[in-house]
């Protein structure tokens, strides 16, 4: 049965560019952002209405964008730039101003090149390579008050805390509301998919927030009535998959269809663009530093380093979703030069297997010319996994 | 007691070449060999048809048919479509369920397979968008020094000197090889050097995988002995002799699997 507010999201998002261009008209500004670490509370609470730029899957702006950027920049990053280059994605178009953040160096670099090239008012907020040592929370910081100063600078006006507590209240509704539609995706009899929620995750990344949360509690409002008590077990049917590795934006829909075609069902993910931006973050204190520093505290991205194997927190809570989740297996994506997680792939791949977890990496891009190869890779690993369960299954009886 | 015979084909079309293996309790009846042509169910079919003519079957004497191969997708002929990946583990196994370790070299792609005792897939490793380590790559390379496709391998192993090659890309190879060429060095010894740097790229495959023994070389590539003992000296190891075409490992792990799928079905006891 269809979810009926899926619709409205939908019909919503299709009128969004033009109303955001009337909210400008009327003087309200866009901030256009991008990176794991961009506290997007500041930049609500300062007034200005945030927009999420994660754009791929055009192989064509990948290589407009090659011509500022360098052909070994990602394939997400060279998107990005190609966008700007030609200015007609609808909410690009919109942005006034852009922020940028420094997790990834090639998000950085991109900030850099979108602001010499195309002129565009870029702020870029500083992350640490070491996020665990005081020195590198203290630099975070000092970071967040710097984007903060840079923000209010444009705004107009300072940053009020008493909205900034409003704001972080907001937010925090949004995530938990997302935590509980996400739970139901991946439970037995699931009358929402995945695929359905991944997009209305990316649907709160350009509607107003108040709104979004609105229809947030509306979806689940509709789930709760159609499934009680969402109970995650395996299925003897399925092959549970989990995606984990390089972002995958609104655009990008090659890899998921690939996996939904042969027959494996995404019932997690760890990416950037999914759910994991929005787990375990906690805001102890109304304030710049306090909310930089409690996006520092969530599970790090893969570009800041693995200081330690065994007690990483990204490896930790990728565990973690796989048991919540009940995956069989762990879909490993790697974008063409995105070296963060193209790096950490075999260890990855090593320390799920301990856990007899197994893994497929796959390395793809935006060009379509890779998809039966993916196709088969995809294919035979959704066999692999349910030959696995079957066998298991008859031991069992 | 049922006094019907049984009998069960798979179907593997490659980008080179299509092929079928028809088993009969256990056995290989019979098996066809084609080139793939432009329409992947006429390959299918012809290979599958030449599989039934030397065996004196009809097509309604197979009780299933499962399809493998990039031509897997467009297969009408067959009851399934099973990927090439789960067909050459069970086709390494039913030959050999001694066989741990798969590496396979078809027309357009390279795997490393590793598979457990009953021929299942535990993990696996393709060639990422590139020819080298194909069938392709070396029908260039074959082009290049005139020679047939069959014999780059034994002109390989004639060689007193290995010429190191440092692309494995198709077109840097070429001319790579017609530099080295004209600088006078020996076919043989460049073509030592192509199939050691081939199987030096492949070894990143296993750098994933693992590698356990027995191994098994299967796909078109397999024929050619100067690529097995290039992957025997990079890898470490002792291939596993195969006791029939290895090019007709997909197919037959596909027979092999039509012969699972049937009995599972109710369609034979």
């Amino acid at each position: 049965m269809p979810i009926k507010t899926l619709e409205v999201i939908r019909k919503r998002l299709e009128d969004r560019p033009a109303e955001l261009n009337k909210l400008r008209e009327n003087g309200q500004k866009v901030v256009g952002w991008t990176g794991y670490n961009v506290p997007e509370e500041i930049i609500h609470a300062l007034g200005f209405i945030p927009i999420r730029i994660a754009i791929g899957g055009d192989d064509r702006l990948v290589e407009v964008g090659g011509r500022y950027a360098s052909s070994k920049n990602c394939v997400f990053i060279r998107e990005i730039v190609g966008a700007f280059s030609e200015n007609e994605d609808p909410y690009i178009q919109q942005t006034d101003i852009l922020a940028f953040d420094a997790t990834c160096l090639q998000n950085f670099r991109a900030a850099e090149v979108i602001e010499y090239y195309f002129k565009k008012d870029v702020i870029v907020l500083g992350v640490p390579r070491n996020f665990y040592w005081e020195e590198g929370k203290e630099y975070f910081g000092k970071e967040a008050d710097e984007f903060t100063r840079l923000l209010e600078e444009r705004a107009g006006v300072s940053l009020d805390l008493t909205k900034l507590g409003e704001s972080v209240a907001l937010y925090n509704d949004i995530r938990k509301t997302l935590k509980s539609i996400y739970s139901f995706q991946a439970a037995k009899d699931n009358v929402i998919s995945w695929v359905e929620v991944f997009d209305l995750i990316q649907a709160g990344d350009l509607l107003d927030k108040k709104e979004y949360l609105a229809l947030l509690h509306q979806t689940l409002a509709e789930l709760q009535a159609l499934q009680h008590n969402p109970v995650i077990e395996v299925d003897g049917n399925d092959a549970r998959i989990f995606i984990s590795g390089s972002l995958i934006p609104r655009g990008d829909r090659k890899l998921i269809n690939i996996i939904t075609s042969v027959g494996g069902r995404i019932v997690g993910d760890d990416i950037w663009t999914g759910i994991l931006p929005h787990l375990d973050l906690d805001i102890k204190e109304i304030s710049p530093a306090g909310v930089a520093l409690a996006y520092l505290n969530r599970t790090p991205h893969a570009a800041l380093p693995y200081l330690d194997l065994e007690s990483d927190r990204r490896l930790k809570k990728l565990h973690e979703l796989l048991a919540e989740f009940k995956a069989q297996g762990v879909i490993y994506h790697t974008l063409r030069y995105c070296d963060p997680f193209t790096f950490k792939a075999k260890e990855t791949k090593d320390v799920l297997a301990k856990s007899a977890i197994p893994v497929l990496e796959i390395h793809t891009e935006y060009a379509g010319s890779d998809y039966e190869a993916l196709r088969t890779r995809l294919e035979a690993f959704v066999e692999m996994i349910k030959i696995k369960a079957e066998s298991a299954a008859e031991v069992t009886v | 007691m049922s006094l019907k015979r049984n009998f069960f084909a798979g179907v593997d079309v490659g980008s080179l070449a299509a092929k079928a293996v028809i088993l009969e309790d256990g056995k290989v009846f019979a098996t066809g060999l084609v080139p793939s042509g432009f329409d992947s169910v006429e390959s299918g079919l012809n290979a599958l048809n030449l599989a039934l003519e030397t065996a004196g079957l009809k097509k309604e004497d197979l009780t299933y048919i499962v399809g493998t191969g990039y031509g897997r997708v467009s297969a009408p002929y067959a009851n399934k479509a099973v990927t090439e990946i789960t067909c050459h583990a069970k086709g390494a196994n039913f030959l050999h369920p001694t066989v741990r370790t798969i590496i396979d070299m078809g027309g357009q792609d390279c795997k490393a397979i590793r598979i457990d005792e009953d021929g299942a897939v535990v993990d696996f490793a393709m060639n990422d968008k590139c020819a080298a380590g194909t069938g392709r790559f070396l029908e260039v390379m074959a082009g290049v020094f005139k020679v047939k496709l069959e014999d780059l391998g034994a002109l390989s192993l004639s060689a007193t000197e290995l010429v190191p090659m440092s692309s494995t890309c198709t077109v840097f190879a070429e001319s790579e090889t017609i530099s080295l060429v004209a600088r006078g060095e020996k076919p043989a010894n460049i073509l030592n050097g192509i199939h050691h740097a081939i199987a030096n790229r492949i070894s990143g495959l296993f750098a994933r995988v693992g590698i356990t023994s027995d191994v098994f070389f299967s796909g078109g590539v397999a024929k050619n002995n100067g690529m097995k003992t290039a992957i025997e000296e990079a890898l470490k190891v002792t291939i596993v002799k195969p006791e029939i075409d290895p090019q007709l490992i997909g197919a037959l792990g596909a027979a092999v699997l039509a012969r699972n799928f049937s009995k599972k079905e109710g369609l034979w006891s």
